[in-house]
Formats: structure tokens, sequence, C-alpha cells
């Protein structure tokens, strides 16, 4: 059964988009099967913490099924997501932490798989990436998770972003520098 | 940019001072070789860069701290199980008494997307002479106020229509022909509204609230 679903050629955003604009609620939810981890990962990213993430992810998911009637094939399903995600995770950021969502998640998230020792040692460096980031103004962390993270192109992240690539670029300059002189100070 | 420069260089960058240069002793810009780096092209080098000493110095140092970024980009990040769970139970939630009105019979029950309800008035009340656009519009009466709640103010886009059980209110929006009385018109609408919505859906409770909000000459298609 399952090796025969795998083998389904699967069906694209754009068709999934269209039933659920029609109110195919079970199309809807295939999205949100392919779209979650990378809305919760992008969250996770912006926010720097899991329990932000989750609330950023699970509102981003929600609100773009409300507002799914105006959502126009102009540009994909996941830039339209990523916009969702990065407003939300502003909103999370500046507005401190909300109390009254939901928490769905432990703490942690670990991979069980890893030995500890191996874990805690990895763990050093990226810690060091991760509160480097933190550090960041949220504009520059913004491009450096788009870019560097999810590997999205500079046309891609200014259409998230609702900028220009120009101006993306600049943003990248000044952020690679920010980023890498914190890391920098901290090594 | 000239040619390499083979002045001596510093036995190694440090990444400090290099992350405050604008460009290196050879000229290179230091924000271009970063992007270099960060972007995996490390060693894709001009003839440039192979040859000169500063460039190799610091494309060597700003490697190596840009590595843990690289590291922690590629780790995944495992999603919280019980989140799209989550979602998709909010949204069948929301869902759950938008898009259908129920009625029991003893044979079954019947569903009808409120969608339907929704296309079924618009057309109604464009087959009314004097009518030339309906569209819809939110509710803000009290049995309105009641199925917003209900409904959570998802309207469908085509028009606004809340239906909850065998009630329905449904709100149009009406531009009509310059000429008939608009008072007539709006009435007319409602009334064809209401029959269609009890004749063809079964609804017992139909509310039909009418706003003209705009007159058109004849030439205003």
């Amino acid at each position: 059964m399952a090796a025969a679903e795998a083998s389904e050629p699967e069906v694209a955003d754009a068709y999934l988009v269209a039933s659920a604009q029609q109110g195919y609620i079970d199309a809807y939810e295939l999205l949100v099967q392919r779209h979650s981890a990378m809305a919760y990962r992008v969250a996770l990213r912006l926010t720097g913490n899991h329990h932000d993430a989750q609330d950023v992810a699970q509102e981003a998911l929600i609100a773009a099924w409300e507002n799914l009637p105006k959502f126009r094939a102009d540009s994909s399903f996941s830039t339209w997501l990523y916009q969702i995600v990065t407003r939300r995770a502003l909103n999370k950021v500046s507005r401190g932490r909300d109390v009254s969502l939901v928490e769905l998640l432990p703490e942690d998230v670990a991979d069980p798989a890893q030995e500890p020792a191996q874990r805690a040692e990895r763990n050093l460096a990226v810690d060091a990436v991760t509160d480097a980031l933190s550090v960041l103004p949220f504009s520059q962390r913004v491009v450096i998770v788009l870019h560097h993270f999810e590997r999205l192109s500079y046309a891609e992240v200014a259409s998230v972003t609702g900028s220009t690539e120009p101006a993306v670029r600049s943003h990248l300059f000044r952020a690679r520098r920010a980023l890498g002189t914190t890391l920098q100070e901290w090594r | 940019m000239s040619g390499p420069v083979n002045d001596p260089a510093p036995d190694s960058y440090s990444a400090g001072p290099l992350l405050s240069a604008a460009t290196l002793a050879c000229g290179a810009d230091v924000d271009l070789l970063l992007e270099q780096v960060a972007d995996g092209h490390a060693r894709d080098q001009d003839v440039h860069q192979q040859e000169c000493v500063h460039c190799q110095a610091a494309i060597g140092e700003l490697d190596g701290l840009w590595g843990p970024i690289v590291e922690l980009a590629a780790s995944p990040v495992p999603t919280p199980p019980g989140l799209a769970a989550a979602v998709t139970r909010r949204i069948r939630a929301l869902a759950r008494d938008i898009w259908y009105t129920l009625e029991a019979t003893d044979i079954g029950v019947i569903q009808i997307a409120s969608r339907i309800v929704a296309t079924l008035a618009r057309d109604s009340a464009r087959t009314v002479p004097g009518v030339r656009v309906a569209l819809g519009r939110s509710t803000r009466d009290d049995l309105g106020a009641l199925i917003e709640r209900a409904t959570f103010g998802h309207r469908h886009p085509h028009a606004a229509v809340g239906v909850l059980g065998r009630t329905a209110v449904v709100d149009l929006a009406v531009a009509v022909s310059y000429g008939p009385p608009v008072h007539d018109v709006a009435r007319e609408v409602q009334r064809r509204v209401i029959t269609t919505l009890r004749e063809q859906v079964g609804l017992q409770n139909v509310a039909v609230n009418v706003t003209v909000d705009n007159v058109l000459d004849d030439e205003d298609d």
C-alpha cells in the first residue's frame, strides 16, 4: 500500500491550491503536509526558539488557508507561504512572547539517533551560529536565512520580501559581514 | 582589478580586520570574496585569485569562518510531529460551519456547500430587471453577527453568505440601472433570492440584505 502510494506521481501545488480554493479541504491538507516542515524550519531560524517557531508555523499555515481566496497564481504557493511565515515571524519577534498560543512541542526535539558526545560537540558550533543569527537585525536575518539556509535565489528572496534583487544583494553584503564579525568575536 | 599583487602577504589574514576592510591590498572587493565563499564557490577561483597571495589567504580565512554556517544550514530540522495535524484540526473546525448547510431527514443528512447558496443568490439577483451587478458583502446585523462568529469571518469570494442549519443570511451589494425605482428593484431582489433559496436549497429562514451602492447609466458597462 505504502509502496504503491509512493510510486504515484505527485500532483503540482498549483492544482492543490486551485482545488483548495474551491473548498476541497483535503487538497489543503496535502499542501500543509508538504510545506509544514519548511514553515517550521524558517520560523525556527527567524525566531530562534522552538515555541515561537511552532506558533508562527501554525499561524502562518492557518492564515494561508483563510487568505486562500485572495491568492493569485502569479507566484508559487511556497513563495507566498515564505512571505506569510516571514511576516508572522517579524510580528512575533517584535511583540515578544504571546503566551496564549497553544504550545505543541517539548523544548528539545533533538535527533535521538545522535550520540550525546557527538551532539554536544556539534551543538557548540551550531549554537554559536544560531546565537550569532539571533543578534542580527531582522532584515539581515531574513536574507541570510532565505538565501543561505533555504537556498532561494536573489530573485526569489526579492519576491518574498517585496524588494528588488540589487537591494537583496546589498542587504546580504551587510548581513554576511555582520554575521561573520559576530562569529569571529566568539571564536 | 589589476593583475596579481606579489607583495608579501601576511602569514594569515585575521577575519576581524578583514571583515572591516572594503578591499584587500590587491584591490579585491571583500564583499565579493565573502559572497563567493558563502555561496559555496571558494574553489571556483579566477586567474587573479589563483595567483594572488592576498586573495588566497583571505578566501582561506573566510571559508573557515563560514564553515559552521554551512554546517548549520545543512543540518536537518525535525518538524514537530503534531504540527500538521494541529493545523488540519483547526482548519476542519473552521470549515465545518462554513461550507455546508445541514438538513437531517429520516433517511440521511443533506449537505449543501454554502458557496452553492452564495452562487444561487447572486445569480438569482442578476435576473431582476434593473440589476446590473450583484456582489457579496459581509454581514453585520445580529443574525449575521452570529453567523459571522460561526463562520469565523471566512467567506467565499463569490458572494457573502452565512449558512447555519437551515438558516441563511445573504448580503448582496447591487448596482442598478438608472431609471427604474431603486427601492422596487431592491425589494424584487430580496423576493427572488428568498424564493430561489427556499425552493432550490430548502432553506427555511432566509434573510437577504441588499445594499444598492451604485447606479449606472447605460454606457457605464
